[in-house]
């Protein structure tokens, strides 16, 4: 049994947590008693909470498709009636316990129960007090735009069926993502709030609490493309049109405000869609389909002449998904994003020559892009940025800036429009192409080249270095970050980048104290050792006997100050926090030890000349001499040693104060020469801290 | 907002609720919930009294309080604050509680410039990470310096660095009660409620704790003993500079020292203050920030920005006064002086501490006592104070009178038996020993600070309540004038 290592490794909650494990395999339906009952059990539990959600997970992962859903409804009922921690800890591996769950039922009705089940997770606990969902938003919310996606190429393949692949075994689509890998999702759907919510385009989310339910199913309906409507024909010539006057016009706007995102994401998609339509001109609804997007996109312009209401933010976002998108099988296991990007770092095709078969053409001019150094994760891409930013203004007829501004303003929006705006212009192309047949076969190759470009592009994020040191990376977000001379010109103009660089490009916000982390796995993994710790505090804080009888520290003194490396403990691994203290302990002279040379109890420290006894120590098993320490090829007291190094020392830092106090005249003649002699005595005194307060005065 | 004038800090007598929100009809006892929609890059400026509870809670979007960010549903108490949570996006809060005044704002241009000030320094930083940026910021009383320190170095963290932050202003302590210099350096993020955050205590904590450094200054202005402040000023920038020696990422991120008022004022001919120019070299300040006005921004380019000799340029920096900020009156700050000593001993909601009490005769304690300020008007007062205790116990007359008659220049204490007038006063315990010279004891860094809660005079006994269970030694405790006693610790 899987679940047998997890809870090997906490001893004491290896019976509760079995326990609970074979109630949870005689789990077969929907039991109402049984699952009170395992309900119960992990109320009374809740101190082997990590065990008992480790067991359950597993269960719902390992169990027959049929039973997955009695287990689900043990999960929610647990995070519903018990809540925290189980909330926490089956938080965390929601996205995977739950897509797994979905990806392998293909009961319509289990799915409607599951899509049901989902959606109490975003509202508060019925009759509760507590106004917040049962999962944070940041849980629940990539789930759902994950389904929202599988459900519209769900759709999209039963539109076009002829195009089914030859891959005909999997009767039911696997929701993406979902093979092998759990990596959640980036999080555009909250960058898409966001965005909106700073330019202020939609008062309505500011009226409500819009914003943590971003994708509402409003979205859901309209991710839903209107297949089943007939439609009069339209002019593909006048659509074209159409697209040509929104480029024209969006590049205005771009001209105007450079950094705005949502303009920039506009602009891409718009263009995407320019050169998918051009490549092959769409017919019926799918020309329908590319007639509303346009139409969406133009509607959230404001207009030329005249301003109209403002559409709904989210659902200009959501506008690129429904349009004709069909993904072979070669590239499942990938994430959208590769294509996306392909489309969006391609050079603009010029109007007059429309590439003749897209993927193809997507193909040739990735590797011409790739060849011609453009790849953003070099490092001459990154000191180019603000050169590129610059640039940009210029030459705005030109994709290539803007693609290159993109992560000049916000890699992570650059990311998150790669994600976002769907990866239609490549994989609508086969659509009732002549091509069909080896376009399946062509498609692998960008797939797995893009790859690499997404990597790449992830790279522009900062390192995942010095994961789980005590220090913090001193260099974070550098690749962002706007040069700003020192001078007083420079103080006024409002700089958004900067806010971006303190809120979006941490989307990963704790929902405890709102410290954000990176959207990288190194920020995951540090947020998962920050809610761990809060989790652990909170049990330590809430734990009746630790809760009396605490009291301040006293403050610690100069050199243990100086020595001292500040460092986050909620986001450092128990490891190295040990390997922090350990290594400040062995710094400790009196810690120190020599083992004994055979034969030799007795010896005399070369430093101070006095006798030194060897003692035995249990730990050991040997014979040694106590806070000794090897001193120029004999045996001495660690503390002599420690003070002879601590001397040589300070005459270097002495001078450095002898020069930094040099302004300094008054009341100088009154310390001693050398100024940091107290320093030197701290340790000696560190004795007189045990000495208890009744300490006759001499 | 619609009338926003209507509770501007000064009118604010009466608790008055927005009168947009059309809550002035709720019953008065009865706690007053309301939402608020600030607009991107606007404010929530209130002003909360001390006993009554003020929460806010962020229902939607993003704000933040000083540089530290709100979490999202979290509830926090900010009674006895004077604060804006500002937004940067837009956010939409829950106010629950009644403010002394409380209005939107949405001139905040100084949000801009504190927050290009922050990336100026981020500039700083990468362009020499071997030498962060120093800086120094001056400027009167109630011109918003610590805010600022508070918001770049949130900000600062937020971006990942490890900034240190010193305070050199006795009257409010950080981390610390009033009467201390402190220095910190920040390694983990800061807290909305108290600001910096807590000092180690030895349970569990709702926030990673920080670890100051403090000094022990028993007077309310640096200009009551130049002398003795700064050589605590020269033994800050000792550690606080060998501390970033030790430490590269500490160093890059750099200093923000965080000066009194006082210092910020310049005299009839635009001089300034010499012991500004003490801390800037001490320090080796490289960017100073102005707050004050014009004429001391121009005083300070004019010693400063060109280089003269030897010496490198310093940029001097003028930033405008956030329109937010309110005069702190007397009586706000003493509540808040008297609210940090209680926390420092009973901690605060989240982590309550538990201090202890050690009774302890007259024999057993070597308390030094800071002689009072220069300026003579002060001394009457405190020289009454002194005269009676030297006639209540005559033993003690020898080292006060040698202590007294060396001079009152060089002299900064004086041994002093433990008198009722003690009562209600902070004593600092110093690091150094009980018979350690006079500059050892000044220079000492604070192990920590006893409440003196009763003086038993005819049992010649003295009971402390000190945070620590533990003893402390055979310690110098310095007792000085200021802050002045809060009698409320103990009933």
């Amino acid at each position: 049994m899987a679940a047998r290592s997890p809870r090997g490794s906490l001893s004491g909650a290896s019976d509760i947590a079995s326990d609970f494990e074979d109630s949870l395999k005689d789990l077969q339906r929907n039991d109402r008693f049984a699952i009170e009952n395992l309900t119960n059990i992990a109320r009374e539990s809740t101190e082997h909470a990590q065990a008992i959600s480790r067991v359950l997970e597993n269960h719902i992962k390992a169990t027959a498709p049929t039973r997955k859903l009695p287990a689900l409804y043990v999960l929610d009922s647990i995070v519903k009636n018990v809540g925290t921690p189980y909330t926490v800890y089956l938080g965390r591996g929601l996205y995977s316990t739950f897509m797994e769950s979905y990806g392998s039922n293909n009961d319509p009705t289990t799915r409607r129960a599951m899509d049901n089940l989902l959606k109490t997770w975003k509202e508060p606990v019925p009759g509760s007090m507590d106004h917040r969902p049962v999962f944070p938003p940041d849980v629940v919310r990539p789930i759902e735009s994950a389904l929202i996606r599988w459900k519209t190429g769900m759709l999209q393949k039963q539109n076009q069926p002829q195009l089914q692949p030859q891959g005909g075994y999997r009767s039911t689509a696997t929701p993406p993502q979902y093979n092998g890998q759990y990596a959640v999702p980036p999080v555009p759907v909250q960058q898409n709030a966001y965005n909106a919510f700073g330019s202020q385009q939609t008062p309505q989310q500011l009226a409500g609490h819009a914003v943590y339910h971003t994708p509402t199913p409003m979205q859901q309906h309209y991710a839903a493309p209107p297949t089943s409507v007939l439609h009069a024909p339209i002019d593909v010539q006048v659509v074209k049109a159409d697209i040509s006057s929104l480029i024209s016009r969006l590049q205005t706007q771009f001209a105007a405000a450079p950094y705005d995102t949502q303009v920039q994401t506009k602009l891409s998609q718009i263009l995407d869609l320019q050169r998918a339509v051009d490549a092959k001109p769409p017919f019926g609804d799918s020309l329908r389909q590319v007639r509303d997007i346009v139409a969406a996109l133009a509607a959230g312009l404001p207009p030329l002449p005249a301003p109209t209401p403002q559409p709904h933010a989210p659902v200009q976002w959501q506008a690129p998904t429904p349009t004709p998108q069909w993904q072979p099988p070669a590239s499942f296991p990938l994430p959208y994003q590769p294509q996306t990007a392909a489309s969006y770092m391609q050079p603009p095709p010029a109007q007059s020559q429309p590439l003749p078969i897209l993927t193809p053409g997507a193909l040739s001019s990735l590797q011409a892009l790739l060849a011609n150094g453009q790849k953003p994760s070099t490092p001459q891409m990154r000191t180019a940025v603000p050169a590129l930013s610059s640039a940009s203004h210029t030459q705005l007829n030109n994709v290539q800036n803007n693609v290159a501004a993109a992560p000049t303003a916000n890699t992570a929006d650059l990311l998150a429009a790669l994600a976002k705006s769907g990866m239609f212009p490549i994989m609508s192309a086969p659509n009732a192409t002549p091509s069909v047949p080896f376009s399946a076969s062509v498609a692998a190759p960008p797939a797995s080249s893009t790859a690499s470009l997404l990597q790449s592009l992830q790279s522009i994020l900062p390192p995942a270095s010095q994961n789980g040191t005590p220090t913090m990376i001193p260099a974070q977000l550098v690749a962002s970050k706007p040069r700003i001379p020192f001078s007083a010109a420079a103080l006024k103009q409002f700089r958004p980048e900067l806010v971006r660089s303190l809120y979006d490009e941490q989307p990963n916000q704790c929902s405890n104290c709102g410290r954000r982390f990176l959207a990288n796995d190194e920020g995951r993994a540090k947020k998962a050792r920050h809610l761990d710790w809060h989790f652990r505090t909170n049990q330590r804080m809430a734990d009746p006997n630790t809760g009396r009888g605490q009291h301040r520290s006293w403050f610690v003194d100069e050199m243990e100050w100086i020595r001292l490396t500040e460092f986050d403990p909620s986001t450092t691994t128990a490891d190295a926090a040990i390997a922090a203290t350990t290594a400040k302990k062995q710094k400790g002279p009196q810690d120190q030890y020599v083992r004994a040379p055979a034969g030799v109890t007795r010896n005399t420290c070369s430093i101070c000349q006095e006798e030194m006894r060897s003692s035995y120590s249990e730990e050991l098993q040997d014979w040694v001499f106590m806070n000794a320490a090897m001193y120029n090829g004999k045996i001495a007291h660690a503390t002599c040693v420690e003070e002879i190094k601590k001397s040589s020392l300070q005459s270097a830092s002495g001078a450095m104060a002898a020069a930094l106090s040099g302004a300094y005249a008054g009341g100088r003649r009154q310390r001693s020469e050398t100024p940091d002699s107290a320093l030197g005595k701290r340790k000696a005194e560190g004795a007189l801290a045990g000495a208890g307060a009744r300490i006759k005065m001499g | 907002m619609a009338l926003p004038g209507l509770s501007l800090p000064g009118l604010g007598l009466q608790p008055a609720s927005t009168p947009a929100q059309g809550n002035s009809f709720a019953p008065p006892i009865e706690q007053v919930t309301r939402t608020e929609n600030l607009p991107a890059r606007s404010e929530w400026r209130f002003e909360t009294s001390f006993g009554s509870p003020y929460n806010l809670r962020l229902l939607g979007g993003h704000a933040e309080l000083f540089g530290v960010e709100l979490a999202t549903n979290q509830p926090y108490d900010l009674s006895g604050v004077q604060g804006a949570i500002f937004t940067w996006q837009g956010c939409q809060l829950e106010i629950t509680g009644e403010a002394e005044s409380e209005y939107a704002a949405e001139e905040t241009e100084y949000a801009t410039e504190w927050l290009n000030l922050h990336g100026m320094l981020e500039t700083l930083r990468s362009e020499r990470p071997s030498d962060g940026p120093r800086m120094l910021v001056v400027g009167s009383d109630n011109t918003g310096k610590s805010s600022l320190i508070r918001s770049v170095a949130a900000w600062g963290v937020k971006a990942g660095r490890t900034p240190t932050v010193v305070n050199l202003d006795p009257r409010q302590g950080l981390l610390a009660p009033p009467s201390s210099l402190s220095a910190v350096t920040l390694g983990s993020q800061m807290e909305v409620e108290t600001g910096f955050g807590i000092a180690p205590t030895s349970g569990p904590t709702s926030m990673p704790v920080k670890t100051p450094l403090i000094y022990h200054y028993p007077y309310a202005s640096p200009t009551d003993r130049p002398d003795v402040y700064k050589a605590l000023a020269t033994r800050l920038a000792l550690s606080t500079t060998s501390k970033l020696e030790e430490d590269v990422t500490a160093k890059q991120s750099g200093l923000m020292v965080d000066t009194p008022g006082s210092l910020g004022l310049t005299d009839g001919k635009g001089n300034i203050s010499e012991i500004l120019h003490h801390l800037i070299s001490e320090f080796s300040i490289n960017v100073i920030v102005s707050l004050g006005p014009e004429r001391l921004t121009n005083s300070l380019s004019k010693r400063y920005s060109t280089a003269k000799g030897h010496e490198e340029a310093i940029p001097v920096l003028r930033i405008a006064k956030p329109g937010g900020v309110a005069e702190r009156g007397e009586p706000h700050m003493k509540q808040l002086r008297s609210r940090q000593i209680k926390q420092y001993f009973f901690g605060s909601a989240n982590e309550s501490l538990n201090p202890h009490s050690h009774s302890i005769p007259f024999d057993n304690v070597v308390i030094y006592g800071a002689k009072p300020l220069a300026s003579a008007t002060e001394t009457s007062s405190y020289g009454a104070a002194e005269e009676e205790e030297d006639d209540y116990d005559p033993y003690t007359d020898n080292p006060t009178t040698t202590a007294s008659g060396s001079g009152t220049s060089n002299a900064f204490f004086e041994k002093v038996t433990p008198s009722v007038a003690m009562t209600a006063s902070l004593i600092a315990i110093k690091f150094c020993p009980a018979n350690s010279d006079e500059s050892t004891i000044r220079d000492s860094a604070v192990m920590g600070f006893l409440y003196v809660a009763d003086v038993d005079e005819g049992r010649k006994k003295v009971r402390f309540l000190a945070p620590h269970p533990q003893g402390w030694g055979n310690r110098a405790l310095v007792w000085g004038g200021w802050p002045e006693a809060v009698v409320d610790l103990v009933t």
